[in-house]
């Protein structure tokens, strides 16, 4: 179930690269098998040490709100029962130079700031034909 | 510094509306491209090449043909998502001229918004790929939504107020009622309307967006030599630039330099190959697509520090015909028409032949810089002959 955008709004493509992220429940970075290097969204190579090979990291999944923006215009017919909602980057505690895009589930529309301590929660989403996501979304701490 | 190039002719079709142009799209880019070879004294036979930006619908295939070109020497587009391309598409003809591949290269913009998709409304496609699989499932899904988030994070880094983007708004609405072609010609705008006016996305008002418009704009460039024997007295490319920082096309927001205009490379190659600074520039254009983009690129443009921007702006210093940089003399994106910003190449040139209608007086460098927080950004820096 999606609690903020309606039940048919757009879902990630899934690839190969981010099928953890977007399916595992759990906040699993890419990181360089070689190296170590962690790098998000996801690529095909280690932009460090140009290897191909990778492992995930996992991160706590508590974060701080490093940017947002509250949506008022409704860019497509299927978000006119949405607006307004928030959009929030969160910049992960343990992987500060990670930035991660979300909705806050806890919080109204006009209750996100820069700054508020939040904790990754999940949204599993069966669509039609079957597949499974579990997509990173946000609660402020109280 | 090379002006081995230089524009020799300018030309657009009349601007509309959103769904205001009778005429087809390719009917638009004709007539810019006739008029731009006119205003030259050029035969259109002797255009021999085109160059444009984004997926330009109106291909030189199809021009060729359709305008009896006489033999076709060179076509190119730049990649990037939006008018970043506008300065670098006029960069890779002076390249191309330079180089002796083609004679005459047309540069233009055609955009009909009424007759395609409208660049402001989102696809709400089932499901989203790449770095948007990482945005668009939580409902950024326009340009104005996905560049809200950049902006909000710059303002809160430098203490950078709503009244700062209110200017570069009020800027184009005021130097739009001087323009004759400006479709916000006759509708003055005022602080109180644009703060008054509706949230599209916080920290944009509506008065920060673009409008969507139809239209098309066009240049012609030669060589320095050629230009000498035709109608209008040439504006010489002083230096061009595009480019990105180190990762800075990182998707999701998650470039190491976050949040950037994708400005600070390309001012710094500007600037080094033009051999003049940016106090140096008489007038400049900064397309619009939203106003908190301009005074990202503003700042990384090198005009002046990110915690300076609200003065900077502020009490008329960049309104014609007082202030110390007037910006978007013709009205801009958002005051005169938005042809993705070829509009504003086409006033950076006539500011050099004393033709604006916010004309500064004895322009010597006059600048254009493309389209903000997409990427590649590109700039141009003309002169006087
Ligand atoms: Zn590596």
């Amino acid at each position: 179930m999606r609690s903020i955008l309606p039940e048919d709004w757009t879902l990630p493509a899934v690839d190969e690269l981010n099928e953890a992220f977007f399916t595992s429940g759990r906040i699993l970075l890419q990181s360089c098998a070689g190296c170590g290097t962690i790098q998000h969204p996801p690529e095909e190579i280690c932009h460090r040490c140009q290897g191909t090979e990778f492992e995930t990291r996992e991160s706590s999944g508590r974060g701080t709100v490093y940017s947002y923006t509250v949506i008022h215009h409704p860019a497509h017919p299927k978000l006119a029962q949405s607006v307004p909602y928030a959009v929030v980057l969160v910049s992960l505690d343990d992987f500060p130079d990670v930035r991660i895009t979300g909705n806050v589930l806890n919080r109204a529309f006009d209750g996100v700031s820069i700054g508020l301590p939040v904790r990754a929660v999940w949204e599993e989403i069966k669509t039609k034909n079957g597949a499974v996501y579990r997509l990173p979304q946000w609660e402020v701490v109280e | 510094m090379h002006r081995r190039t230089a524009v020799v002719g300018v030309g657009e079709s009349v601007y509309y509306k959103r769904g205001g142009a009778k005429e087809s799209e390719f009917r638009l880019a004709c007539t810019a491209i006739r008029r731009a070879s006119e205003d030259a004294g050029l035969a259109l036979a002797d255009i021999d090449g085109f160059v444009s930006y984004r997926d330009e619908r109106n291909t030189p295939l199809r021009l060729a043909a359709a305008l009896g070109i006489r033999a076709l020497n060179f076509s190119a587009q730049t990649w990037g998502g939006g008018g970043n391309g506008c300065a670098s598409a006029v960069a890779i003809a002076d390249a191309a001229v330079g180089a002796g591949y083609a004679d005459h290269v047309v540069v233009f913009r055609a955009l009909a918004q009424g007759q395609f998709r409208r660049f402001g409304q989102a696809s709400g496609a089932t499901l989203a790929g790449g770095s948007a699989a990482f945005t668009a499932p939580y409902g950024l899904a326009s340009a104005p939504q996905t560049m809200a988030m950049d902006t909000m994070r710059f303002m809160h880094e430098h203490g950078i107020g709503q009244d700062a983007l209110a200017e570069i708004s009020l800027a184009s609405y005021e130097h739009a009622q001087r323009n004759p072609r400006a479709l916000r010609y006759g509708t003055p705008l005022t602080r109180e309307d644009y703060h008054a006016s509706r949230w599209i996305a916080e920290p944009f008002h509506l008065f920060d967006c673009c409008p969507e418009n139809d239209g098309a704009a066009a240049v012609v460039i030669t060589t320095m030599e050629r230009a000498r024997d035709l109608h209008k007295p040439p504006v010489p490319i002083l230096a061009a630039a595009q480019g990105l920082d180190y990762r800075a096309s990182v998707g999701a927001y998650n470039a190491p330099n976050f949040p950037t205009a994708h400005y600070r490379h390309v001012g710094t190659k500007l600037w080094e190959r033009a051999g003049v600074g940016p106090g140096d520039v008489d007038v400049a254009q900064f397309y619009e697509n939203f106003t908190g983009p301009v005074l990202m690129a503003i700042s990384e443009m090198g005009f002046c520090e990110p915690e300076e921007l609200d003065e900077f702006v502020s009490d008329g210093n960049i309104r014609w015909p007082d202030g110390r940089l007037p910006i978007n003399t013709s009205g801009g994106n958002l005051g005169e028409a938005y042809i993705h910003g070829f509009e504003n190449i086409n006033e950076a040139v006539r500011q050099l032949r004393d033709e604006s209608t916010c004309q500064v007086e004895g322009a010597q460098l006059s600048l254009s810089v493309s389209g903000p927080l997409a990427a590649p950004g590109s700039a141009i820096l003309f002169c006087r002959a």
